[in-house]
């Protein structure tokens, strides 16, 4: 494999990655309430798995 | 329970759930702002607020749902043999020390004839099952966890030693009771609506465990089942009004512990009128049926 190929598949080896991360761990709501006017932003409410 | 209500809400008066794995982590995004409201053991949002965080109790989480766990056929069989054992307990700002310290008194033990180590509510089944701990005080799930696994079982639970006690309370952030105090309210609907819904009965309770388990906390529903039904009262969802005589308990029994320096008001750290404003509430009209297995099926 010549080293632009190896490059290429760097390259596309992490976009896939990058792409994958970010659609399974980034909380998209959470991005976007951040960016909302205050009045209008979803509140957090926080929670731990017990009763 | 946040999903439901934000489900059930008028647009403007969503909210976000965000599952944390500990008391510590939740004290800190409530300091930071990252989180505006959040449920927190009674005695560290009441010692938060008199180190001067600001932040109020609004409302209960629920009843009960606390217990003793130890090593099934193991050397403790009562309370007292609990003396030169180690028990985990989830902080030492928590309502199971607490309670754990009037197990002891009750019976003529002291607080220093026991080794209490602070854990993580989900690391106490396993260190129960490796004999890292010899006991742990904490809610449900994790007592059932050790019941179910068949290596634990309950030396005591709760209301042994505490009648109608509480152990998590809903706290928010006071400029968010000041600037939103309406979704302040609509979020204590919800939860009082919820728990007069779970209390209606076992079939509400076995669906709970199925959407909560599968959607919400990733634990088996078969555990929270039994969590909430065996017996149906081992966690009840009402009264969750924050009633003066309970936290004055609390409070006292924090004092003479020494996990507050100085007495602090009812009024300082709890606000009432949301937990009022919700007392003429119904449960949630919300049959159960087959099928209806999908919290994303909820209809409008």
């Amino acid at each position: 494999m010549t080293p632009r190929k190896q490059a290429a598949a760097l390259a596309l080896w992490t976009l896939a990655i990058t792409v994958l991360h970010v659609s399974l761990n980034v909380r998209w709501d959470g991005v976007i309430n951040d960016f909302r006017p205050e009045q209008e932003r979803k509140l957090n409410v926080a929670y731990i798995p017990v009763t | 329970m946040t999903d439901y209500i934000a489900r059930h809400s008028l647009e403007q008066y969503l909210f976000i759930p965000r599952m944390f794995q500990g008391f510590p982590e939740i004290k800190e995004a409530l300091i930071s702002n990252r989180i505006q409201a959040g449920f927190l053991v009674a005695p560290l949002a009441m010692a938060l607020r008199s180190q001067g965080v600001p932040i109020k109790i609004v409302f209960l989480g629920h009843r009960y749902g606390s217990a003793a766990v130890v090593k099934r056929g193991g050397p403790v069989k009562k309370v007292a043999d609990l003396k030169g054992k180690t028990v985990a307990i989830p902080s030492r700002y928590s309502d199971e020390r607490l309670l754990l310290l009037r197990a002891l008194d009750a019976n003529g033990l002291q607080p220093g004839d026991v080794r209490t180590v602070e854990m993580a509510p989900p690391d106490v089944a396993g260190a129960l099952a490796s004999g890292a701990i010899d006991a742990f005080v904490m809610g449900e799930p994790f007592p059932s966890q050790a019941e179910m696994g068949g290596f634990g079982e309950v030396l005591f639970h709760a209301r042994e030693y505490w009648p109608d006690y509480m152990s998590c309370v809903l706290v928010v952030r006071e400029d968010v009771i000041e600037k939103r105090p309406q979704a302040v309210q609509v979020l204590v609907d919800g939860i009082a609506r919820s728990g007069m819904w779970l209390d209606e009965g076992q079939t509400e309770r076995e669906y709970a465990a199925e959407f909560v388990g599968r959607y919400y906390y990733n634990q088996p529903p078969e555990l929270l089942k039994w969590a909430l039904t065996r017996p149906l009262d081992r966690v009840r969802f009402n009264p969750l009004l924050p009633r003066r005589d309970d936290f004055q308990m609390v409070h006292d029994l924090m004092r003479k512990y020494g996990l507050l320096d100085q007495p602090i008001a009812f009024e300082e750290y709890v606000d009432i009128r949301f937990a009022e404003g919700a007392m003429a509430e119904t449960a949630w009209d919300y049959p159960v049926g087959h099928g209806r297995m999908d919290p994303g099926r909820i209809p409008d």
